[in-house]
């Protein structure tokens, strides 16, 4: 089973056809658009995507690809940033889910940038550009990070403590959690929520570094 | 002795005739009586058998297939039906139903990656993942009694042949001529192009296309760009034997993708 680093590589990463951004119309409308826009037959990938009120122009199973497509690249993406801590993907820079050198097969930008929004579209990412070339992994969702954070400051008595944010994130406490290296626009959203609920209370020191929280659990 | 005329003699005649008669149809009679005989013999033994080798019938998929063999040849179904004396003796009528449900359910998992066109063998692997140890093995041989006994039930599915290898269908989709071919030709690098078929199968372009086309609106075909010679080839996952092992990842994204038989298994 081929792996990266500790993580098993689905099925589906082997076999070229799932690195093209499979189409959204049907082949033979396809065919028959591209002849009468006089383009090439294979340019008519161009179309990102069919509003429900054209569903003639997909046949069911073209339908069905995509769909499948979109949501195993989204849940190994989800997947392997979860077990890799890792929390922002660049769509410019090489990321060791978009190509497969065994196949030689490497996911277009356009196909990178449609997983992506897909997960953006169910709430699992954020864009942090206008340009979406960055993007924000939440293999947690913020409220599930406001409940880690909860659940950290009573495993570890802080219930009416304070803490630095850098601690927060790298502290000896936070060793062997999942808080440990969190990115620190995730954590800063988290403790935003908390303190909407009235959890804590962030407030800001002489520097960034001195930004810390004080909880009232 | 002087023959004798008249009507005496032709009563004569009629009478041998008859006795020729009654004597043709005891000897016919006595014949198929044998037969049936030996018939209900050769059936009693047949379920003595069963009997005796019941477990070994359930385990072991080559001795099944033998005995579903030698129960054809005397003109017995065990799968005829769920009831019944055959069903009752032996109770692997339940188990093709089951292995009929666990099949639909794995053709359906798979319809969106192949479009409802699975490789026989690929199926088996998939059932034995699906069922896990503990429960009874299966053989291709099982896997295509149970969807014979799908067919029956009125379903589209079916098992095809193309090339040396045996597809089953759970899709109505008919395929005709010329896309058998191009499954065909597709065994062999699990994929074609445009001028592979137009070259191999001597079409025009644009029946080429028109028939690739037609492939990929069945979801049978998929699409890949990627190579670095920039030529489109099309995939076709239903000719692929592509191993399994290594958990439940992969194609399906079923995530309750457990044996179904959870009593039998004792899970």
């Amino acid at each position: 089973m081929q792996k990266l680093g500790d993580f098993k590589l689905p099925q589906f990463f082997n076999y070229p056809p799932y690195f093209t951004y499979s189409p959204a119309l049907s082949a033979v409308v396809a065919h028959a658009l591209a002849h009468y826009f006089n383009v090439l037959h294979s340019e008519m990938n161009w179309v990102e995507d069919i509003p429900p009120q054209l569903n003639l122009l997909v046949s069911r199973p073209v339908r069905d690809t995509r769909e499948k497509q979109v949501q195993l690249w989204k849940d190994f993406i989800l997947d392997y940033c979860k077990t890799q801590h890792i929390f922002v993907i660049e769509l410019e820079e090489e990321f060791p889910l978009f190509s497969n050198p065994v196949i030689e097969r490497s996911l277009s930008h356009e196909a990178r940038k449609a997983f992506l929004s897909a997960l953006v579209t169910e709430g699992r990412a954020e864009w942090l550009d206008k340009g979406h070339r960055k993007c924000l992994i939440l293999w947690h969702r913020i409220q599930d990070w406001a409940d880690i954070i909860l659940r950290f400051v009573k495993d570890n008595g802080l219930e009416d403590g304070v803490m630095t944010i850098e601690e927060i994130r790298s502290g000896i406490e936070s060793r062997g959690t999942e808080l440990h290296g969190i990115d620190r626009t995730i954590l800063m959203r988290a403790l935003k929520l908390l303190e909407h609920k009235g959890k804590l209370a962030i407030f800001k020191g002489t520097s960034t570094d001195d930004e810390g929280v004080k909880f009232s659990v | 002795m002087r023959r004798r005329p008249g009507i005496g003699g032709l009563q004569t005649a009629a009478a041998a005739r008859d006795q020729y008669r009654l004597l043709g149809e005891n000897v016919a009679k006595l014949r198929t009586d044998l037969m049936k005989e030996q018939l209900a013999t050769f059936r009693s033994q047949l379920e003595e058998f069963a009997r005796k080798h019941k477990n070994d019938i359930r385990k072991n998929p080559t001795f099944r297939a033998q005995f579903h063999e030698m129960c054809a040849k005397v003109g017995v179904d065990p799968l005829a039906s769920n009831k019944g004396f055959w069903a009752e003796l032996l109770g692997i009528g339940d188990f093709y139903y089951e292995l009929g449900v666990q099949i639909v359910e794995i053709c359906l998992a798979t319809r969106p990656h192949n479009g409802g066109l699975t490789n026989l063998q690929e199926l088996c692997t998939l059932l034995r993942q699906k069922r896990k140890s503990g429960c009874e093995a299966v053989s291709e041989d099982d896997c295509l009694r149970a969807i014979r006994k799908l067919k029956i039930l009125g379903s589209s599915f079916e098992v095809i042949s193309v090339g040396k290898r045996k597809l089953v269908r759970s899709v109505p989709t008919e395929l005709n001529r010329d896309h058998n071919e191009i499954l065909e030709l597709a065994q062999a690098q699990r994929y074609v192009t445009v001028d592979e078929v137009e070259r191999r199968l001597s079409w025009t372009s644009g029946g080429a296309t028109d028939a690739l086309d037609t492939l990929l609106d069945e979801g049978l075909a998929m699409i890949d760009d990627g190579h670095e010679d920039g030529k489109r080839r099309y995939w076709f996952p239903c000719v692929s034997s592509i191993s399994f092992s290594g958990g439940a990842r992969g194609f399906l994204i079923h995530k309750n993708f457990t044996c179904t038989q959870n009593i039998r298994c004792g899970r």
